[in-house]
């Protein structure tokens, strides 16, 4: 068996994250921020290592998500081009995009994903209403769509999002980070907020990509 | 089959080419082709003058205005290591005093703020060979002379600092927390041998004491980012210099000098050694006069080719089976060393969730489980 990459030997300015931004995904795991640089620069030193312990998931995981927000798009980038002009967020299509071998450092597929909406939608001014629904691509010899990530917008806390798929339904909470399975192509999705919208309006029907991760709902109000 | 990349870390008894300086302007005493042993004096130079600056009001308590008053000596004087500086005798008698920490000059006393500065006299130093070995190359301009002899390569992860050369002195065991307290002025000029860990009082605290060089097994990431240009980027391109050469022999935090090196080292306690921070290698010569035979039977490439030793990194990769000497890299057993008594045919879910082919480690201490990414293969003469 060759060696593999790493999952951090994509990422060239890893000594560039700011370790109390770290800090904010690590609460309740015990580790001090001595520790999280060295952890860190070992890191940098061998990027090819895996996690042993959950712990030690968790760490990578924050890393991913902070190297991410730092390789993320820029305000002012060329966002319009047609490709993209960042490698894991296509602006001008709406795609989320992970590479494969990735999954060889985090299998979790939903965790992965979530780390990728936390480093680079998280707090992102949505150009138009169009960025409330994302497709996630996974990345290899050949690109597989394996679900979407939905940005409803709540008008406040206390909000609902009621929603039907595939026949079954769902209430979703502001706040909430919710994932439902939809292994079909493409699910349909109907949708009820009110005080809120998606894609511009409190209720309405899409059709969205499923895949072997779903639907993934992030009802954080950023 | 389960491969591993491989390490080099130690190098025994190699042909290299090592380069020896002048610390000033002065006159090199050997010429081509001489053969030399470590006593034998191969140029001397004129150090010029440093100069330190001591705040005096601050060491005797007194207000910076009044420093001059308690001065023993007058500005323009010349004094000597040791003798007295200035002093202060309190109501009760008890007396507070300070001596010259060289043979100087008083140049300066800045009233406002009490720092006295003193000029160094130059001084005559002379330089050993420090090997047994063959000159091999001299530039009389640069003061440098390149001798071909035989050491000991330690190959350590990563460092700062230029070439610097000294007597190598273990000062704790090899997991060890090495404090500001480690550091005297006794061990000027010479290269430390630390433990785990090393602080970055204690780097500072060496420095003002003229150690040549720290030899470590880890240190914290925010200290080396300080002493490395502000990044961590591995190879790194620039080379940096603080005033002391580092070598870090295994990675970030507290990491024991791996049981290899630290045996190299142990040996070589006493001895003269090198210490290149910006490569993070050591050379430990060779102390057997008839380590001259092979040193002359030896031939490198020519300097023009191949001005100093080059290490060839390995990249490869080697299978890993039973009996494979490695060491653990990463965060978690981290620099862990010892022999390899299983190697698993199937994989294992970790409690990270990744599912990996395991390698069961026997080290010194205990039996250990690792995944394959997680190794490197440092012995793999078998």
């Amino acid at each position: 068996m060759a060696n593999l990459s790493g999952l951090f030997d994509s990422f060239d300015n890893l000594d560039q994250i700011d370790i109390n931004s770290l800090l904010i995904w690590l609460k309740g795991v015990p580790i001090v921020s001595v520790q999280l640089e060295n952890y860190l620069a070992n890191k940098i030193l061998y990027p090819a290592t895996v996690p042993i312990t959950a712990i030690d998931m968790k760490i990578d995981l924050a890393i991913l998500r902070e190297v991410l927000r730092l390789n993320g798009p820029k305000i002012g980038s060329l966002e319009e081009s047609l490709l993209g002009d960042n490698p894991f967020l296509n602006t001008t299509l709406r795609k989320i995009i992970i590479p494969e071998k990735f999954l060889s450092f985090v299998p979790d597929l939903i965790n992965l994903t979530w780390a990728f909406v936390d480093g680079l939608l998280l707090n992102r001014k949505k150009k138009d209403l169009y960025e409330d629904l994302w497709t996630v691509v996974l990345v290899g010899d050949s690109d597989e769509i394996v679900g979407s990530v939905l940005l409803p917008e709540f008008g406040s806390k206390q909000e609902n999002l009621d929603i039907s798929i595939q026949g079954e339904n769902y209430k979703i909470k502001a706040g909430s980070l919710t994932r439902i399975s939809c292994s079909k192509p493409r699910c349909e999705l109907a949708y009820t907020i009110t005080n809120g919208n998606i894609l511009g309006k409190n209720a309405g029907a899409i059709e969205l990509y499923g895949g072997k991760l779903g639907l993934m709902i992030d009802g954080r109000m950023y | 089959m389960l491969y591993a990349p491989v390490r080099l870390r130690v190098e025994r008894d190699v042909i290299v080419r090592i380069r020896r300086h002048l610390l000033g302007k002065g006159a090199i005493n050997v010429s081509i082709g001489s053969q030399v042993s470590p006593s034998d004096i191969i140029g001397t130079a004129q150090v010029l003058s440093g100069f330190r600056i001591i705040n005096i009001s601050q060491t005797l308590g007194i207000s910076p205005k009044d420093t001059e008053n308690f001065l023993k000596r007058k500005i323009g004087e010349r004094i000597f290591k040791g003798e007295l500086l200035a002093e202060k005798v309190d109501v009760l008698g008890r007396k507070k005093i300070i001596t010259s920490p060289n043979d100087g000059t008083l140049e300066h006393l800045n009233e406002e703020t009490g720092d006295l500065r003193i000029t160094f006299l130059s001084k005559k130093v002379e330089l050993p060979a420090g090997v047994f070995g063959i000159v091999e190359d001299i530039d009389k301009i640069k003061g440098r002379v390149i001798i071909k002899t035989q050491a000991s390569i330690v190959h350590g992860m990563f460092g700062t600092g230029r070439v610097r050369d000294g007597i190598l002195h273990l000062v704790g065991k090899r997991d060890q927390l090495i404090d500001k307290s480690f550091s005297t002025p006794a061990l000027e000029g010479k290269i430390l041998v630390g433990g785990s860990l090393v602080f970055k009082d204690t780097i500072s605290s060496c420095i003002s004491n003229g150690v040549s060089g720290i030899i470590t097994g880890g240190i914290n990431s925010k200290e080396y980012k300080g002493m490395a240009g502000g990044r961590l980027v591995f190879p790194k391109k620039l080379e940096t210099e603080i005033g002391i050469s580092l070598v870090v022999c295994e990675g970030f935090g507290s990491i024991s000098i791996g049981s290899d090196i630290y045996e190299v080292l142990s040996e070589a306690n006493g001895k003269f050694t090198t210490i290149d921070g910006n490569s993070g290698k050591i050379f430990l010569p060779s102390f057997e006069a008839n380590s001259l035979n092979k040193i002359k039977s030896t031939v490198l490439p020519p300097i023009s080719q191949d001005p100093l030793y080059i290490y060839n990194k390995y990249q490869e990769q080697v299978e890993l089976k039973k009996g494979s000497k490695v060491r653990v890299i990463g965060n978690t057993y981290a620099g862990e060393q010892g022999n390899v008594i299983a190697v698993d045919n199937s994989e294992t879910v970790l409690a990270s969730g990744i599912r990996a082919h395991l390698v069961t480690i026997e080290t010194q201490r205990r039996k250990i489980q690792v995944p394959v990414a997680n190794l490197e293969v440092i012995d793999y003469s078998f």
